[in-house]
């Protein structure tokens, strides 16, 4: 039988005209949605390091885009400019490692949140974050969304983004069946405060500590584009200063960096738009909303049967953490007293 | 009464196991050894749970009666009180999407808040430890 990494090698020797070898293949941390790899390699007599990522059938979210579409996506980042890894190959074919994958260039980095903000070595570079956060984040949202390649984005329903992500959410509350006043009332807050629809473009999608690769300089690449789509560029703020991705850090709103207004204010310089505070208050108290309903989402996977997990089970029950954080916006940001 | 061990006791006593004998065995693994760590954690909610739901039911339900004006009894048998909860919830919950309570929220959100915050008694109670120490600090 041939391995997993002759495999990959036959399919490199015919890709570059060249002999192929591997010397290492090591799996990747990541989310619990893919299949990567770092892998140390010749190609003739180029010493190479390369990551791969694969679709699984099994693990296959279906609101995240496939390899190929991720493939396309991050090529275009980084033509325009986008620190992200050089896309090398797409290979669509199973008959070569059973499910499409693609390989791109190694960059070196950590990406888990908690050492990011944690590790003692990286003071300095959570001292520059923030600056090449908004200035990549700028640079994201200049990315034309209109182009044909891009056909595959999920765009809002209306040209309003805001309507867009309260439907959905109630969509993926009924698909469950589940009836939580405190969602509920959240949901009709967010209704009934819907931000105007205003400036729509390119959105990476999960832009947080936790999906950046760091090095000790700062950003080294942007990584999992799997979420990408077309909205309002105040989500990006919004969800990149909700609770859960300080990491702990919870005083500093912006990603346990930075202060929130620190950020919106570098975001402000590189993008040349203003942003709303109001806007962006909205989004992150949906965006609470939206990861608590995921949650649920979460355990009726494993409720189903259909993925029988205890980690899975366990995320039902942190869905309050992200509805009180939720409450707590909305008491922040005003409610009518009787 | 299944009175020795009670369903805490046995609890405590599966989490010792995974504790103590388990949690070493699996350290070489990653992967197992997270799994291990988030099926302790479950054990202690279910814990906490015991402790807690009656005293977080008759709460909730007093909260339901004061949203709706009425003074329902909270229900003698434990089989009926989950699906009495459950129904009323659900009622609430239809009524909170047609913008019933629109004009009258507050009274919405402090019922919802006292919930959730007894939930995450059960299911977190570090997380509330948290929000109150960050709430003392920017007082």
């Amino acid at each position: 039988m041939t391995s997993f990494q002759q495999k990959l090698e036959h399919y490199l020797a015919d890709q570059t005209g060249q002999t192929v070898t591997i010397h290492k293949l090591t799996p990747l941390a990541g989310g619990a949605s893919r299949d990567s790899w770092a892998i140390d390699l010749m190609i003739g007599d180029q010493p190479e390091k390369l990551v791969m990522r694969r679709d699984l059938p099994t693990t296959m979210n279906t609101q995240a885009l496939t390899r190929a579409q991720e493939y396309t996506l991050m090529r275009i980042a980084y033509q325009h400019g986008v620190k992200v890894a050089r896309m090398r190959w797409l290979c669509e074919d199973p008959a070569v490692l059973e499910f499409p994958f693609f390989l791109m260039d190694y960059v070196d980095g950590i990406s888990i949140g908690r050492k990011v903000i944690t590790l003692p070595e990286l003071t300095q570079a959570r001292a520059a974050l923030p600056d090449h956060m908004a200035k990549q984040l700028a640079l994201i949202h200049t990315i034309n969304p209109d182009q044909p390649a891009f056909r595959f984005l999920q765009r809002p329903r209306h040209h309003d983004p805001a309507r867009e992500a309260i439907d959905s959410t109630y969509e993926m509350l009924d698909a469950i069946g589940a009836q939580i006043p405190a969602l509920e009332y959240a949901l009709r807050w967010c209704d009934r405060h819907a931000p105007k629809p205003d400036r729509i473009t390119f959105l990476h999608g999960d832009f947080r500590v936790g999906n950046l690769l760091v090095d000790q300089h700062g950003l080294a690449a942007v990584i999992d584009w799997e979420f990408a789509h077309i909205g309002d560029p105040a989500e990006e703020i919004g969800y990149l200063c909700m609770r859960d991705w300080r990491f702990g850090n919870d005083r500093l709103h912006a990603g346990g960096l930075t202060d929130r207004e620190q950020f919106i204010a570098a975001y402000e310089r590189y993008s040349g738009y203003t942003i709303d505070r109001s806007r962006t208050d909205w989004w992150e108290i949906i965006g609470n909303i939206r990861w608590a309903v995921i949650c649920l989402t979460q355990a009726e996977r494993h409720l189903s049967g259909r993925d029988p997990s205890v980690e899975l089970a366990s995320l039902g029950r942190r869905s309050a953490e992200m509805q009180l954080e939720a409450l707590r916006l909305i008491e922040k940001a005003g409610v009518n007293h009787v | 009464m299944y009175d020795r061990p009670s369903a805490q006791a046995l609890i405590d006593g599966a989490r010792l196991h995974l504790e103590t004998l388990v949690i070493p065995a699996v350290r070489g693994d990653p992967k197992l050894y997270f799994q291990t760590l988030v099926a302790i954690n479950v054990l202690k909610i279910v814990g906490r749970e015991l402790d807690h739901a009656e005293t977080h039911q008759i709460a909730e339900w007093a909260g339901l009666n004061l949203i709706e004006g009425q003074d329902l009894p909270f229900p003698a048998l434990q089989s009926e009180r989950i699906s009495a909860l459950k129904a009323r919830n659900a009622a609430l919950c239809t009524a909170i999407r047609a913008g019933v309570y629109d004009q009258t929220e507050s009274l919405i959100l402090e019922h919802v808040r006292q919930v959730t915050i007894a939930q995450l008694e059960v299911a977190n109670p570090k997380y509330l430890q948290t929000l109150a120490h960050e709430d003392h600090l920017e007082r």
